[in-house]
């Protein structure tokens, strides 16, 4: 597929997965405001331009709506778990500003993130073999570097059971 | 339908090919006791704990933009698309005597600041 459009570099899964926002688990919705002309409403269109994609492929669970040409001014607003809104106003500032801005105030912090790593890398131990869907790997043979799987290879006459049998019988 | 809206809720779903997010269409039904919404409003809709008939599934948790009437949350003025119809100050606030008042209260003394 070439890569058509203004700036298609936003429909790339490595753009996409590049997102810094991270939403606490308590964000729900959230809304931008904004108009199409203007100066002042530059930067948070910018932002649905550029970021809007990177924040929902990060956030699969929120909500983000779009209004346009509704109000003179331009603005971001949550809507939180317990019902509590927060308003960000968005009036002439940089699209870089405002990601910087929401991963302050909703985003979650890196220790967080980290932490969450870490317990999802608990959960898959490579020294477990069994089902696809609680282990990495379902047998040896599928290591790079072990004994390849007899099913498909034949094994080498020494390490065969047959032939090992007939060794201790021909010792005996 | 008494005290029932039919709300429209989009969400963004990304397509698989092109990587690009769509407003994917979903209709509600939800519960309004006061029959307040008209066509056009835009609504919050909150999940109720148990389903309360076979189509309804929400209430109404509040109108956040009357059709026609809609209130900018950064002034509390009412707006419609680029402007105020609401003067932003009060016009008995810009009088001469005000506004020095308000600049002898912000004590501006002409010193020269220290460039960088």
């Amino acid at each position: 597929m070439p890569m058509k459009g203004r700036f298609p570099i936003r429909r790339t899964l490595e753009y996409l997965q590049k997102g810094e926002v991270v939403f606490k688990n308590s964000v729900k919705i959230m809304t931008v405001n904004y108009n199409t002309q203007g100066e002042l409403s530059e930067g948070a269109r910018k932002f649905v331009f550029f970021n809007v994609p990177q924040i929902q492929y990060k956030n699969p669970w929120v909500q983000i709506m779009m209004f346009k040409n509704m109000t003179p001014s331009p603005f971001i607003r949550f809507y939180l778990d317990d019902g509590q809104q927060v308003l960000v106003d968005t009036e002439g500032k940089d699209y870089r500003e405002i990601t910087q801005h929401i991963k302050k105030i909703m985003g979650k912090t890196p220790e967080v993130l980290q932490a969450e790593a870490l317990a999802k890398m608990v959960a898959s131990n490579p020294a477990n073999f069994g089902p696809k869907k609680y282990c990495l790997k379902e047998c040896m043979c599928e290591v790079e570097g072990q004994v390849p799987c007899p099913g498909v290879v034949p094994l080498p006459k020494e390490m065969t059971g047959k032939w090992r049998a007939q060794m201790r019988a021909a010792e005996d | 339908m008494q005290k029932t809206v039919k709300v429209r809720v989009t969400r963004l779903v990304l397509d698989t090919y092109l990587l690009k997010y769509y407003n994917k269409r979903k209709t509600y039904f939800a519960h309004d006791a006061l029959e307040q919404c008209t066509v056009g409003d835009v609504v919050l809709l909150k999940a109720l704990p148990e389903r309360r008939t076979k189509h309804v599934t929400h209430e109404l948790a509040e109108v956040v933009y009357k059709v026609g009437n809609v209130v900018d949350p950064l002034t509390g003025k009412r707006v419609a698309a680029y402007q105020y119809l609401e003067p932003l100050s009060d016009p008995a606030e810009l009088s001469a005597e005000r506004l020095t008042e308000k600049i002898q209260q912000l004590n501006l003394t002409a010193t020269a600041t220290p460039s960088h």
